[in-house]
């Protein structure tokens, strides 16, 4: 096990691209989607805070969890949840060639967002501190997290919450420093992975497990062996602004996306019910 | 339990122990409008009522709680049934 350092082995999957008002790096976001299937984009809070609409448009842009947002009193919470939301619809808009007002953010039961009438494409969205982070994939299902690499993990009775019999074993014997640098880097995993599957904390964190960086990063057994095959792939990055994120994507077999234009993004079961429903008026 | 019988002591516990800054309005928020609080709070927070209350705290109903009230009644609500 070992602290995250940006790896270049495991899966294709391109380093996390800044986007905000100073930073408009749509293309790399567009060109990544298209070369790995997948894309992560991340924005501080400060830079996006300043451009933020307001009133009717930001209503607009909200969509549904304008009422949400709503009911949000606290204003850095609330802010936070608007720029959120924003980042999302705007990278999603960015790859679909779509009107950000025009896509709409659903939630599962679980509370795994989604973009309704778009089920070819998989959202995942993170935040912490002034850190907003996307992750988008046409594979299959992603999952994102975020935290930063010195928020004080180890030894203050998490491990037996979060890492099985094996991750303990293994952090204790690592050098003291590298231990909560470690011990964050499987956290972001762990919380990446069960997003991805769309179960959140109800998924024990002492259940599964993950190996060292540096190879192909693999769900593990609490006793350490692999859970889980080549179909999921894990990449862990450190951003200069010392943040670890991490992003679990599964590969459903889909293969390459080459056009993520909304129109062929559209759900092919609501496409054939449009296209039925306006057979039946002619 | 001890310091944490009464709703008080379990916010000065969230403050002290986890840095939040709370009022004691907040014990009525909805966590999600908690500035400050996120997953890994609530996991410390687990980790923090076993040692003060010396007994397992089921990490699943902590999660479906929508307030540090609804919490604290969890725990305070387990430990009596514990008393013998």
């Amino acid at each position: 096990m070992t602290v995250p350092g940006n790896s270049t082995l495991g899966p294709p999957l391109g380093e996390p691209v800044e986007v905000g008002a100073r930073v408009a790096a749509w293309d790399r976001v567009r060109a990544d989607l298209t070369a790995y299937g997948t894309a992560l984009i991340y924005a501080q809070l400060a830079d996006l805070q300043p451009d933020l609409p307001e009133g009717e448009e930001l209503r607009a842009l909200l969509g549904r969890d304008w009422s949400r947002y709503l009911d949000l009193a606290h204003p850095a919470v609330r802010s936070r949840y608007a720029a959120s939301r924003i980042l999302l619809k705007f990278a999603a808009g960015a790859v679909l060639n779509g009107d950000p007002d025009d896509l709409e953010l659903a939630y599962g039961p679980t509370g795994r967002p989604y973009l309704r009438g778009c089920d070819q494409i998989d959202i995942s969205l993170s935040h912490t501190e002034d850190l907003l982070l996307v992750g988008l994939t046409t594979r299959g299902l992603i999952g994102v997290d975020a935290e930063r690499t010195d928020r004080q993990m180890y030894g203050s009775g998490l491990g037996r919450h979060v890492c099985t019999p094996y991750e303990l074993v293994t952090l204790a014997s690592l050098e003291q420093e590298q231990r909560n640098p470690s011990l964050v880097r499987l956290w972001t995993l762990k919380e990446a992975y069960s997003k991805a599957i769309g179960q959140g904390m109800q998924f024990r964190f002492s259940e599964f497990g993950f190996g060292p960086d540096g190879k192909p990063v693999r769900v593990q057994r609490p006793d350490g062996t692999a859970g889980t095959g080549s179909e999921w792939a894990f990449r862990t990055f450190v951003l200069d602004t010392g943040y670890c994120v991490s992003a679990a994507v599964y590969d459903a077999g889909f293969g390459a996306v080459l056009d993520t234009d909304i129109t062929t993004m559209l759900d092919q079961d609501a496409a054939e019910a449009i296209t039925a429903a306006l057979n039946e008026q002619e | 339990m001890s310091g944490i019988d009464d709703l008080g002591g379990f916010l000065r516990l969230l403050r002290t122990e986890l840095g939040l800054q709370l009022s004691d309005r907040d014990a009525y928020t909805d966590l999600a409008d908690v500035e400050g609080w996120d997953s890994l709070h609530l996991l410390r927070l687990v980790s923090l009522l076993e040692d003060e209350t010396g007994r397992r705290i089921p990490v699943r109903q902590v999660l479906e709680a929508r307030t540090f009230q609804q919490i604290h009644s969890l725990v305070a609500g387990g430990a009596r049934a514990a008393a013998p």
